[in-house]
């Protein structure tokens, strides 16, 4: 049933077109779906050709510090993806099946989450991917024209990578670097020139054909000049110092309490004398569901009140000038730390 | 007007900031002491209610209300995100504030943190900002050091944790429900409401999503009292705002300037952008999902939520984008409708399938290859995106593209135009969904 | 899809009745559902595409909105998340041109990038979206030829730069599913069924935008024991199942009601047949039983209900054997009805002393699976409970083999489920009624055919104490066959045609069934108190 013809042809829908060809309105390709190779299958390593890449003890123990981030395995699914394409340059069906292994979810909730973000890349791409912004900003700056004298210069269309494995360019949104604009990543830098032979995006700087140009022999150079791009951290370095999510399975730090932060104390605690004994005044805040006024007897504190928790004063027949008090509240489980002692003047 | 604008948040910008010794010499983390835990949690809200601040991501929701509703006393953790995924086309302020002042965005984020009654708060940057997210791990690891993060601070019993979450590139991770979806390892699509985050968030805890620079005035705040910080703005709204210029003026970058400041003035002021690039023809105000302005509204417009409102267009992030007269309109709405297109999460019919066709149209119109009628279609779709989605992203389109074609009408008739002659002698094979029934 | 939220809260004939404003109309609706739900009560039909009354509400078709009135106005809300509350005002299409435009707005944005191949798609006239279509999307503004481009025949399948092959006009999902891609509007049911009521998420929306698409792990096939649940649950001819696909028309089929006999949870079951065949079997929904949902193996059961089917003999050939036996076993098996029951009771009763009864199945009982199977191959196990029928006790009969000299097994196969069993063929008589060609009956010396349970009428005790009801499809493949009740009632010597007839019988051994008529019990069947 290679071509459907006669009634069957008009019935069936203005978009099945078996006779006409391409539709003249193919959109622009995400930046996911335009590295690799459109039409060509994407060869699949296996399993166990990735894994001596991701089981190192480096991997290890950036898997741990993440997983003890989030009070769930799933929350470091996009982080570990980015490991995984750190390590493998790009994110391979079997790599999704081992990520959604550590971060205990489905292989197709790996999967979808994966295809979802556009920069995950599911394909090799050349050493410098050449990320260029094509939004609103760029535009008007003549990103088209750009990216068009960079397709030519290489002799690549976007999506594509050079022969020799340097260069893939692919369009994507807008780079948040609109005051540059036209803007480019080359890998994760910025950049709109070359400066002490390093990329920079300076104030002020946008690309044209001559920076473009600038940057591409940069790249050039760079690849005589180093054998493998150096690798940089997916995730921009470890936090030191920090024990985890107190909840995370496996977490280093104890396991969540309570009162990991205890309410604020009572405040603006005040003690003035009138008839009857001893008022005492303070502001009350929305959280507190307990109260308690102490008296300091001798050395010890003692109770004397109660008071509800709305109310911001209470007087205490049995004081006198000189007494000191002080206030507790309590917020569900957590007890605050006493208010500041007063004395009744 | 003075002259000289008082700095709020990008007040260390170019003095190495990111040091957390240079940052503490120019008085930084000076809150983050007895200071800070002197006052309880509703009395920081209530200055932050006074001070006027609203949310500085875009839709401008008062962060003292905000913080209000996240609630006491639950059994859950509670959570602060910062929404550093700026992906509104435009808008590049994070980006730099982040980058030059990490330490004070962590500062306000402790402060925040004491104030909700949160112990762990996570960052979460956009996929592209990976030097940010260098420059942050760097800073966080330091605060650790200098004991303003981690367990006990300061001896008050109160813990903190920041983690930092790169994201991995999706626009609408930068709406605060599909932000925490992409915080748990889903993608990030928005949620119905209700519940709203501040009550069932992230891992259904109650969560408080702010933007960077709503966060890094913070600090100042506490400093200054909100009495000081709401004098610098407009009556309904406090504060300086960080505005990101670019398009055609002579200084495109981030300026910060008081709300209510006239666009003209940040145009052409020295201070400022520097003077306008050709003659103007429109302004995006806030952002691309703001309806532009045209140059006759540009001169009554100052920049604050009313003046914005009352131009029917929004304030939006602050990103303003300048258009002269060299530009033609058409391909700039025709990368708008690619950007929408592409960053539709693929939930709500109309977004999925409205801004894909819509985006087709318009391709079809830059192409030379639109209809007559395209126009009045767009404008009529433009219609049904507006209250028949989750998320406002296919509103946006719907903004933008009506007050493109509105205003500046005869260049895309101009477009269509130039296929009515190919049109007339081309047989019609029109066919219409639903002809055959 | 990222987003799960809670089930549905359905109606109930307990749920309280509030008011509500539809239209500015006050109107009395279930208090305790959502607002779909709650119209729909009152006979407001609401169009909806995603929203499924036994999966978790994801809201995202956006096609069910309606207005309600808040306090800044206005608003439109989508009706299947909204619960219901006492005094709310909303608005349908009947008085709020907003309402009608959003929803037409909707149709034709879902009909953007489908294909509208009703001609020739498997789902035509039980599809939701062709439903909603031919309410509102007669007169499109949309122009022509730009929706998405697929590639709609299979040599036009290509492969994605993730290595997996799509665009094609199948997919194959898996042995049993095939996609039509082109054709889904990514309503997430699949993912939501497999998900939720599954409980193994192989189906997921990969991809965003217009781009997105379902798919299983690329290169991993759909494969479970409820997966052709998701043709059902997919509202256009996305998915469909290979053993309908290109079949029949669904308009040309006659639909049946009745029980699967399979499993003592008695799944509710459509039998969709016509010119005496059956096409397939679709879940009927019951809230209380298997709500929408069966499995695979009672779905595809049908596909040998006409094969290997026994002939009908003379009856009077039976009647001799029969009176002619000194001592008579006679063995009752899994897909009995009440009916038959009596019948064997009252076959017993004729014969006096000299018949004993035997039931039950050599299949072990398993766990319940949750969704419609509760893991007992018996049946009617309650019915033969309440009948006083035995339903364990075929190894008393493999003891007791010398005793008789006559056997007679009713819908049971027993050398079939255990082949120890085949040591009844000492047994010099051994008479079998049953509708195939089983191993048992190719044992027997007289193999006597009777009808299906798809072909008969009758009434059944689930493992729930619900009494269902069997409606006869026509789908019987020989005239002369007759329901075994009819024989075995033959051969007590009481005339019955009429199921009713037999009811009657029925009734007359368990008395608490006396209060029921037939026709009282509804399709849904009739939650019994203190029958057994």
């Amino acid at each position: 049933m290679n071509k459907i013809q006669g009634a069957v042809h008009y019935v069936a829908n203005n978009r099945l077109q078996f006779e006409k060809g391409p539709s003249p309105f193919d959109p622009q390709k995400s930046a996911a779906d335009q590295v690799g190779h459109k039409y060509k299958k994407q060869e699949q390593p296996s399993l166990e050709e990735i894994l001596p890449k991701l089981e190192t003890p480096a991997i290890k123990q950036r898997l741990d510090d993440l997983l003890s981030r989030y009070p769930e395995p799933q929350g470091a699914l996009l982080e570990v993806l980015w490991l995984i394409q750190e390590a493998l340059g790009w994110v391979p069906r079997e790599a999704i099946r081992y990520a959604a292994g550590i971060c205990e979810c489905s292989p197709v909730h790996a999967f979808s989450v994966a295809t979802f973000y556009t920069m995950y890349k599911h394909a090799p791409t050349g050493r410098f991917l050449l990320q260029f912004c094509r939004n609103i900003c760029c535009e008007q700056k003549g990103a088209s024209n750009i990216i068009a004298y960079t397709e030519k210069s290489l002799g690549i269309q976007t999506g594509e990578t050079t022969p020799d494995g340097l260069f893939t360019i692919v369009q994507v949104e807008c780079l948040g670097a609109c005051a540059n604009a036209p803007v480019m990543l080359v890998n994760d830098d910025y950049a709109t020139d070359v400066q002490d032979s390093k990329l920079s995006m300076l104030p002020g700087t946008s690309l044209n054909e001559e920076r473009v140009d600038k940057i591409l022999n940069w790249c050039r150079e760079r690849a005589k000049n180093l054998k493998e791009e150096p690798t940089r951290d997916a995730l921009g370095g470890p936090i030191l110092g920090h024990k985890g999510h107190p909840g995370a399975p496996g977490a280093t730090a104890k396991v969540q309490s309570k009162n990991y932060a205890p309410p604020s104390p009572v405040l603006g605690v005040q003690a003035a004398l009138i008839d009857g004994g001893v008022q005492v005044s303070w502001k009350c805040a929305p959280d507190f569901t307990h109260l308690l006024l102490e008296k300091k007897e001798g050395s010890i504190w003692k109770q004397v009140a109660e008071p509800p928790v709305r109310t911001t004063e209470i007087i205490d027949p049995s004081g006198e000038k000189g007494s000191v008090y002080r206030m507790i509240a309590t917020s569900g489980e957590r007890v605050a730390k006493p208010s500041l002692e007063v004395e009744a003047k | 007007m003075s002259t000289e604008t008082v700095k709020v948040c990008t007040a260390n910008f170019g003095k190495g900031a990111s040091d957390i010794s240079v940052y503490k010499q120019l008085g930084g983390y000076s809150c983050v002491s007895s200071k800070l835990f002197d006052l309880s949690q509703f009395e920081i809200i209530d200055i932050v209610q006074r001070s006027g601040l609203r949310g500085r991501g875009g839709a401008g929701f008062p962060t003292g209300l905000k913080w209000s509703f996240v609630p006491r006393n639950t059994d859950k953790p509670v959570y602060i995100v910062v929404n550093a995924d700026e992906g509104e086309p435009g808008t590049f302020k994070d980006h730099f504030l982040m980058k030059e002042d990490p330490h004070r965005l962590i500062e306000g984020l402790t402060i925040a943190a004491w104030a909700l009654g949160s112990r762990t708060a996570y960052i979460y940057v956009r996929g592209e900002f990976l030097s940010c997210i260098e420059t942050l791990n760097k800073a966080i690891s330091e605060a650790y050091q200098a004991g303003m993060l981690g367990e006990n601070i300061g001896g008050t019993g109160f813990s903190f944790d920041i983690f930092v979450h790169r994201g991995a590139g999706a626009y609408i991770c930068g709406e605060e429900t599909a932000l925490i979806n992409s915080l748990e390892g889903k993608k990030g699509q928005p949620r119905l409401k209700p519940p709203f985050p501040a009550v069932s968030g992230a891992w259904n805890s109650p969560t408080c999503v702010n933007n960077v620079e709503t966060l890094m005035a913070i600090p100042w705040i506490l400093e200054n009292g909100p009495e000081a910080y709401a004098a610098l703005g407009t009556l309904q709204a406090g504060g300086t705002k960080v505005f990101c210029i670019s398009g055609d003026v002579k200084k495109p970058g981030v300026y910060e300037a008081p709300l209510g400041v006239p666009l003209m003035e940040l145009l052409n002021s020295p201070q400022y952008a520097g003077g306008i690039e050709g003659k103007l023809k429109g302004v995006i105000p806030g952002g691309s999902s703001c309806p532009i302005l045209t140059a006759e509204e540009c001169e009554k417009a100052t920049m604050d939520y009313e003046s914005m409102a009352s131009l029917k267009t929004m304030f939006g992030s602050g990103a303003v984008m300048v258009i002269n007269e060299t530009r033609d309109m058409v391909p700039l709405l025709k990368s708008l409708g690619n950007f929408y297109a592409h960053e539709s999460c693929g939930q709500c019919t109309p977004c999925r399938d409205g801004a894909g066709y819509v985006q087709r149209i318009l391709q079809s119109i830059h192409k030379g290859e639109g209809h007559e009628g395209d126009l009045e279609l767009i404008l009529s779709l433009s219609e049904q995106f507006d209250g028949t989605t989750i998320c406002p992203l296919a509103p946006s389109l719907g903004m933008a593209s009506t007050a493109f074609i509105q205003k500046y009408r005869s260049e895309f008739e101009s477009y269509i135009q130039k296929n009515k002659d190919k049109k007339a002698s081309r047989i019609s094979s029109t066919f219409r969904p639903g002809a055959f029934w | 899809m990222s987003n799960y939220y809670d089930m549905p809260k359905l109606p109930t004939a307990e749920s309280p009745k509030v008011a509500i404003f539809v239209d500015g109309q006050e109107t009395f609706v279930p208090g305790d559902t959502n607002l779909l739900e709650a119209l729909k009560a009152v006979g407001i039909e609401t169009p909806s595409i995603c929203y499924h009354p036994f999966l978790p509400v994801s809201g995202n078709c956006r096609q069910c909105l309606v207005e309600q009135e808040g306090p800044r106005g206005r608003s439109l809300i989508i009706s299947c998340f909204t619960p219901v509350s006492p005094g709310m005002k909303v608005f349908t299409p009947k008085t709020s041109l907003r309402v009608k435009n959003a929803r037409k707005a909707t149709n034709e944005f879902m009909l953007v990038n489908h294909p509208l191949d009703c001609p020739i798609c498997d789902k035509a006239g039980e599809c939701s979206l062709q439903a909603n279509y031919m309410e509102s999307g007669h007169d499109s503004r949309l122009r022509e030829n730009i929706g998405k481009h697929y590639h709609g025949s299979p040599d036009h399948a290509f492969i994605d730069s993730k290595g997996q092959t799509r665009g094609g006009k199948q997919v194959v999902l898996g042995p049993r599913v095939t996609l039509d891609e082109e054709r889904c509007v990514q309503c997430d049911r699949c993912v939501r069924f497999m998900r939720f009521v599954a409980g193994d998420e192989q189906l997921q929306l990969a991809s965003r935008g217009d781009s997105t698409y379902i798919t299983t792990f690329p290169g991993q096939e759909l494969d479970h024991e409820y997966d052709l649940c998701v043709t059902d649950v997919c509202p256009v001819g996305a998915l469909t199942a290979n053993n309908f696909r290109f079949q029949q028309r669904v308009w040309m089929l006659s639909r049946t009601p009745s029980v699967s006999m399979d499993d003592s949870l008695g799944a509710n079951l459509w039998i969709d047949h016509n010119h005496g065949k059956i096409w397939r079997l679709m879940p009927r929904c019951n809230p209380e039983v298997n709500r929408s949902w069966i499995s695979n193996t009672s779905r595809l059961a049908y596909l040998n209900f006409d094969k290997d089917r026994l002939e009908a003999a003379p009856i009077e050939t039976l009647q001799s054997t029969v009176f002619a036996a000194k001592k008579v076993a006679i063995v009752a098996g899994g897909a009995c009805t009440l009916e038959d029951l009596a019948a064997i009771k009252a076959l017993q009763e004729s014969l006096g002393a000299k018949a004993e009864l035997f039931g039950g199945t050599s299949i072990p009982v398993v766990e319940p699976d949750g969704i419609s199977k509760s893991g007992d191959p018996l049946a009617n196990r309650a019915g033969f409970k309440a009948m006083q029928v035995p339903d364990a006790n075929l190894q008393e009969l493999l003891q007791k083999i010398s005793d008789f000299d006559t056997l007679i097994t009713i819908h049971s196969d027993l050398i079939g489920e255990d082949p120890t069993f085949e040591k009844l063929k000492q047994i010099p008589n051994r008479i079998v009624l049953s509708a195939f060609k089983d191993c048992t009956a190719n044992a027997a010396t007289l193999a006597f055919g009777v009808k299906h349970w798809t072909e008969v009428s009758g009434s059944m005790i689930n493992s729930l104490q619900i009494l269902q009801k069997l409606n006869a499809a026509p789908t019987a493949p020989n005239g002369d066959l007759k329901p075994a009740y009819q024989v075995l009632f033959a051969l007590a010597g009481i005339e019955i045609t009429e199921v009713s007839a037999a009811w009657k019988q029925v009734q007359d051994r368990i008395p608490t069934l006396k209060a029921y008529q037939r026709d009282s019990i509804l399709s849904t069947g009739l939650k019994l108190e203190g029958v057994v």
